[in-house]
C-alpha cells in the first residue's frame, strides 16, 4: 500500500473519486487466467476415434496413447459405436505428432501377456493398460476414424526389416510370434499363420529387421526348429533342438548354404523344412536345377534299400533313390529271377560341373565315367542299422559298359557286385553266442560253490581248527622249552666229548708208531742178513712168515676195539632218536590235548548241571518278590484314599459332635493320633515307591 | 444498544491507525510513530473489491483443481477439497470431513460475503447497527489467518509423506490458489476501514458527511 500516502495528500484536496492503482492486481489476475485459457485450448491436438473389438482395461482420462513409449495422447471417453458393436475409444493427442498420425497409422492395446517365450508388458501390471501405436515419419492425409488392431503389428515402421512370407510343411509348425533365428541369434518374428486360401498349408508372414534382412537370398532355406527331434537313422541318432523357448513356443532357422543368391524382396515366399538336413538337401533341389533321372539294376535282392536313400559320388551325396521296385525281365537277363530296381535322382549342381548344371551335362559327364570303369553299387549305409545306400565307384577292372541308350527318359546305369560289410550280422553273431554261453550254469555253480565253502568256513570244526593249532603250538613250545630237552644237546655234547677223549688217547698210544718201529726193526734185520746168500735165501723164506705175522700184528690192530666204539656211539645216537621218536615221546602232546578236552568237558558239565539256570530261577524268584512288592505298593494308593475317605468321615462326625467341648478334644486328639498314623503309613509308601527293595532288605 | 457514538472527526480529532495516538485534525503524520494520518481512507472501499476480487478469483480454480496429488505404487490419486472431504464422508470420518469443509468451504466463502456485506453496507449508508458491523469486521480480520490451516496441512503432509516410489504425497496447484486467495481475502479486510461505518449515524441525525 506505497499508494496510500500520496492519496492521503490529494483526497483533501480533490475530495473527488481517485481510482486506486491496487484494480491492476485483478485485472493481471484476469489476463493471466484467459491467458492460460487460452494456450491450453490452443496447445490441446485434434481428436481421433479408434475402434477395438473390446475395451479391457482403457479408461477415459487415464490410459495413454503411446508412441515409441512415450504418451503422446490420452484417452478422454470409452463409448460403443452405433449399434454396440464395438468399443469406441476417442483418444485427445498431443498437438506435435498429431499431423504424423495419418491412415498409416495402427493401434493396438498393450496388455501384460505371459508366453513361453517370456513376459511381455509386465509395466502395464501396475499402470494399467495403455494403447501403442505406430505410424510413418511422414506428414500424410489426416484421418480422424482408425481401427484398432486386436494384437501387436508384425511389421512396425520403427523396426524395419524384410517382410517374408514362410510357408510350412505338412507337420510344421509356425507359432504366431515365434523367433527366427539365424546361428542361434534372434533376428526375426513369425507373425500370425493362417491358411493359405489356394491350398491346405499354412502360411505366416514373418519379418526379418534390418541389418540381418540382407542376410536372406533366394537360396537361403528355413527350417522348423520347434520342439526336439530325435532321429535314429543310417548315420546314427540324433538329438536337436535349439532352444528352451523353442521347444516349447516353436521357432524357426534359416541359414544360406550357397552364396551368390540374389537379394529377395518384400513378400518372397519360402518354405520351412521339417529339419535342417532337409534344408541343406533342398538346397539343390530341382526347384532350380532340374534332377536327373537314373535306373539302377541289381542282381542282389537284399533289403535294406528303401525310398530316401543316399546316392553317393566319391562321398559325396548326390541324390537319393526315388523308388524301388522289383523287375522281372527274361528278355533282357536271359532268366526269371526277379532283381532290384531303383530309380535314382541325382541332384545335377551337386556334381560340381562347369558351367550351368543341367540334367543334360550331368548325365554326359556321368556317361563319360561310366565308359572309365564308373559303377553303381549297394554298400553299406551304416553298421548298425543295415541301411543300404547307393555308391558310384570306380571299377577298375569293370567289365566294359556304357550307358546304353542316353536319350530315354530314365537311363540305366551299369552296376557292380555289392559291396556290404554285413557287420550287423557279425554282431549279431557274437551277441548270439555270448548270449548263448552258460552263463547261468556258470553263476549257479559258483553260487554253490560259494555257498559250500561259506558253511565249510563257518562250520564249528573249522573254526576250532585255530584254536587247536594255537594250543598244540603252545604245547610243543613247552615240549621244546622243557629242562629234558634242553638237556639233550647238553648229553650229546658230552657224549660227542668223550668219544673224542678216546680217540685221544688212541693217539696218544702210538700204535702206529710202534708198529712202523717194528718194521724198521725187521727191515734192520733184513738188512743183517743181507750178505749171507742161504741165509738170505732162508730169510727170503722166512719173510713171508714175518709177513704173516706182520699181518697179524695188523689185524690185532685192526681188531682193536674202535669199531665198537664208534658203533656204540652210533647205536647212542640212534637211542636218542628213538627215544625223541618214541611214542610215549610222541604221545605226550596228544596227553595234554586230552587234559584240556577234559577241563573243557568239565565246564560243559557244569554249563549242563544246571548252575546257571538255579541262578536264573533264583533271580526269577527275586523278582517275583520285586513284582509283589511293588504290586502292594500299587495298592498303597487305594488304601489311602479310604483313609482319607473314613478321615473325611470321621471329621464330619467330629463337625457334628463340636457342642461337646470335651468329646470333641477328645476325638480330635484321636484324629491327631489318626492323622499321624496315616502320614507315617504314607511316608512308608512313599518310600516303597522310591526304593521297592527296601522291603527286601529290610531298610 | 446502538447509543450515538461521537467520533473522533466530529470532535476534530485524527486517530494513527498503527499506534492509535490521537492527534488534531489536520496532522499530517504521527508525532510519535511517523505514520501518515488520513481521517478517512478514501480509497478503502476500491482497495477492498479489487483484493476481494482477486480473492474470489483465485478461490475458484483452488476448488477446481485438486489439492493434494497422492502417488502410491500403482495409483496416482489426485483429490480437490470437496472432493477429498466427500470422499472422507463415506469413508466414514464425518469429524474430519467436517472440520475441512468448515476450514475450507465454509470459512472462506462466509469471508467472502462478510466483506462483500461491509463494503456494499458502507456504500449504501446502511443504518444497520454499528456495532454488530464492527464486530462482524473484527471477526473477518481474526479469522482470515486461520484459514491458512489448509495450506499448513497440506504442506505438513507432503513433508512427511514422502517415501519415494512407495507413497508420495505433493501438494496440488489447487493449494497455491487456495493460498493466494486467503492472502487477498486478508488483504481486502485490512483494506477496508472500519471508521466508514460510524460516520452514517452522523448523516442519519442530519448532519453532514463527507460524502
Amino acid at each position: 500500500m506505497a499508494e496510500a500516502p500520496s492519496e492521503v495528500k490529494i483526497e483533501p484536496a480533490s475530495g473527488g473519486f481517485g481510482v486506486s492503482m491496487v484494480w491492476i492486481i485483478p485485472l493481471i489476475a484476469l489476463a493471466v487466467a484467459l491467458g492460460v485459457a487460452w494456450q491450453s485450448y490452443s496447445n490441446q491436438g485434434p481428436v481421433i476415434t479408434i475402434e477395438f473389438e473390446n475395451g479391457t482395461g482403457i479408461q477415459a482420462d487415464e490410459t495413454q496413447l503411446k508412441y515409441r513409449d512415450i504418451t503422446v495422447g490420452v484417452v478422454e471417453d470409452v463409448g460403443f459405436t452405433d449399434g454396440l458393436e464395438s468399443v469406441e475409444v476417442t483418444v485427445r493427442l498431443d498437438k506435435d505428432v498429431a499431423p504424423f498420425i495419418d491412415q498409416s497409422a495402427n493401434f493396438w492395446v498393450v496388455r501384460p501377456e505371459v508366453s513361453a517365450r517370456g513376459i511381455t508388458g509386465l509395466s502395464t501390471v501396475l499402470s494399467g493398460v495403455f494403447i501403442e501405436g505406430v505410424w510413418d515419419t511422414e506428414i500424410g492425409n489426416a484421418a480422424t476414424r482408425f481401427r484398432g488392431l486386436e494384437e501387436p503389428p508384425l511389421f512396425r515402421p520403427s523396426e524395419p526389416g524384410l517382410q517374408i512370407a514362410l510357408r510350412a510343411t505338412a507337420n510344421g509348425q509356425l507359432t504366431e510370434n515365434a523367433p527366427i533365428f539365424f546361428h542361434g541369434i534372434e533376428v526375426g518374428r513369425i507373425g500370425k499363420a493362417h491358411i493359405s486360401p489356394r491350398t491346405n498349408f499354412a502360411i505366416a508372414e514373418a519379418v526379418i529387421y534390418e541389418p540381418h534382412d540382407r542376410l536372406i537370398t533366394a537360396s537361403t532355406r528355413f527350417w522348423d526348429t520347434s520342439g526336439f527331434s530325435v532321429s535314429i537313422g543310417a548315420s546314427g541318432a540324433e538329438i536337436d533342438f535349439t532352444s528352451l523357448a523353442t521347444l516349447i513356443s516353436g521357432g524357426v532357422s534359416f541359414d544360406t548354404f550357397v552364396s551368390g543368391g540374389e537379394r529377395v524382396a518384400d513378400g518372397t515366399e519360402f518354405q520351412v523344412f521339417s529339419n535342417e538336413e532337409n534344408a541343406r538337401n533342398s538346397v539343390f533341389n530341382a526347384s532350380e536345377v532340374e534332377e536327373l533321372q537314373l535306373s539302377v539294376v541289381f542282381d542282389d535282392n537284399i533289403s535294406g534299400l528303401v525310398v530316401g536313400s543316399r546316392v553317393e559320388l566319391s562321398g559325396l551325396t548326390i541324390g537319393e533313390v526315388q523308388s524301388v521296385n522289383g523287375i522281372i525281365d527274361r528278355a533282357r537277363f536271359g532268366d526269371a529271377r526277379v532283381r532290384l530296381n531303383a530309380v535314382l535322382t541325382i541332384q545335377p549342381a551337386r556334381l560340381g560341373l562347369e558351367g550351368t548344371p543341367s540334367p543334360t551335362t550331368a548325365l554326359n559327364f556321368l556317361a563319360g565315367r561310366v565308359r572309365e570303369g564308373l559303377r553303381a553299387r549297394l554298400t553299406s549305409a551304416g553298421l548298425l542299422t543295415g541301411g543300404l545306400k547307393i555308391e558310384l565307384v570306380q571299377v577298375d577292372d569293370a567289365l566294359p559298359a556304357a550307358i546304353e541308350d542316353l536319350n530315354v527318359a530314365v537311363p540305366t546305369l551299369p552296376t557292380t557286385s555289392s559291396a556290404i560289410t554285413d557287420a550287423g550280422a557279425s554282431v549279431e553273431g557274437v551277441l548270439t553266442r555270448v548270449g548263448n554261453l552258460p552263463i547261468e550254469e556258470l553263476l549257479t555253480s559258483a553260487i554253490d560253490f560259494l555257498n559250500t565253502a561259506q558253511a565249510f568256513v563257518a562250520s564249528d570244526g573249522l573254526q576250532d581248527v585255530p584254536a587247536e593249532v594255537t594250543a598244540l603250538l603252545g604245547d610243543m613250545r613247552g615240549f621244546v622249552g622243557s629242562d629234558d630237552m634242553q638237556n639233550v644237546p647238553v648229553a650229546l655234547n658230552a657224549l660227542l666229548g668223550r668219544m673224542e677223549l678216546i680217540l685221544t688217547q688212541l693217539e696218544q698210544e702210538q700204535l702206529v708208531m710202534r708198529l712202523r718201529t717194528a718194521v724198521d726193526a725187521a727191515a734192520g734185520a733184513a738188512e743183517g742178513i743181507d750178505g749171507l746168500t742161504e741165509d738170505v735165501e732162508a730169510a727170503v723164506a722166512g719173510l713171508p712168515a714175518l709177513l704173516t705175522s706182520l699181518q697179524g700184528v695188523a689185524v690185532k690192530a685192526e681188531n682193536l676195539p674202535i669199531e665198537d666204539l664208534v658203533s656204540e656211539l652210533t647205536d647212542l645216537t640212534k637211542t636218542a632218536d628213538g627215544v625223541i621218536g618214541s611214542d610215549g615221546f610222541k604221545a605226550l602232546p596228544a596227553d595234554l590235548s586230552a587234559a584240556l578236552a577234559e577241563i573243557e568237558a568239565t565246564l560243559k558239565a557244569l554249563r549242563e548241571g544246571g548252575v546257571i539256570e538255579n541262578a536264573n530261577a533264583t533271580l526269577a524268584s527275586a523278582r517275583n518278590a520285586a513284582d509283589a512288592v511293588a504290586g502292594a505298593t500299587a495298592d498303597l494308593p487305594a488304601l489311602m484314599d479310604r483313609m482319607a475317605s473314613v478321615l473325611n468321615q470321621a471329621s464330619s462326625t467330629i463337625r457334628g459332635f463340636d457342642q461337646g467341648e470335651s468329646l470333641s478334644r477328645d476325638v480330635e486328639a484321636a484324629l491327631r493320633d489318626i492323622q499321624k498314623a496315616a502320614q507315617a503309613l504314607a511316608s512308608l509308601a512313599r518310600t516303597i515307591e522310591r526304593n521297592p527293595s527296601s522291603l527286601i532288605r529290610g531298610r | 444498544m446502538s447509543g450515538y457514538v461521537k467520533t473522533a472527526r466530529e470532535m476534530g480529532l485524527v486517530s494513527c491507525t498503527r499506534c492509535t495516538k490521537v492527534w488534531p485534525a489536520g496532522t499530517e503524520t504521527c508525532g510519535r510513530c511517523g505514520k501518515k494520518l488520513v481521517s478517512r481512507d478514501r480509497k478503502s472501499l476500491q482497495r477492498v473489491w479489487a483484493w476481494w476480487l482477486v480473492g474470489v478469483m483465485c478461490y475458484i480454480p483452488a476448488n477446481l483443481y485438486p489439492m493434494l496429488v497422492t502417488r502410491t505404487l500403482f495409483t496416482t490419486e489426485q483429490s480437490t477439497i470437496i472432493g477429498g472431504a466427500v470422499e472422507l464422508l463415506t469413508h466414514g470420518a464425518v469429524g474430519v470431513s467436517l472440520i475441512i469443509l468448515f476450514a475450507s468451504v465454509a470459512i472462506p466463502v462466509g469471508k467472502f460475503i462478510a466483506i462483500a456485506y461491509l463494503a456494499i453496507s458502507v456504500q449504501r449508508r446502511s443504518a444497520a447497527s454499528y456495532e454488530t458491523r464492527q464486530i462482524t469486521y473484527e471477526v473477518v480480520e481474526y479469522i482470515g489467518r486461520w484459514s491458512m490451516i489448509d495450506i499448513f496441512v497440506v504442506a505438513i503432509l507432503s513433508s512427511l509423506v514422502q517415501l519415494n516410489t512407495i507413497a508420495a504425497i505433493q501438494p496440488g496447484i489447487a493449494s497455491l490458489f487456495f493460498a493466494l486467495s486467503v492472502v487477498f481475502t486478508m488483504l481486502s479486510a485490512q483494506s477496508f476501514d472500519t471508521r466508514l461505518i460510524w460516520d452514517v449515524q452522523g448523516a442519519a441525525k442530519g448532519e453532514a458527511g463527507n460524502g
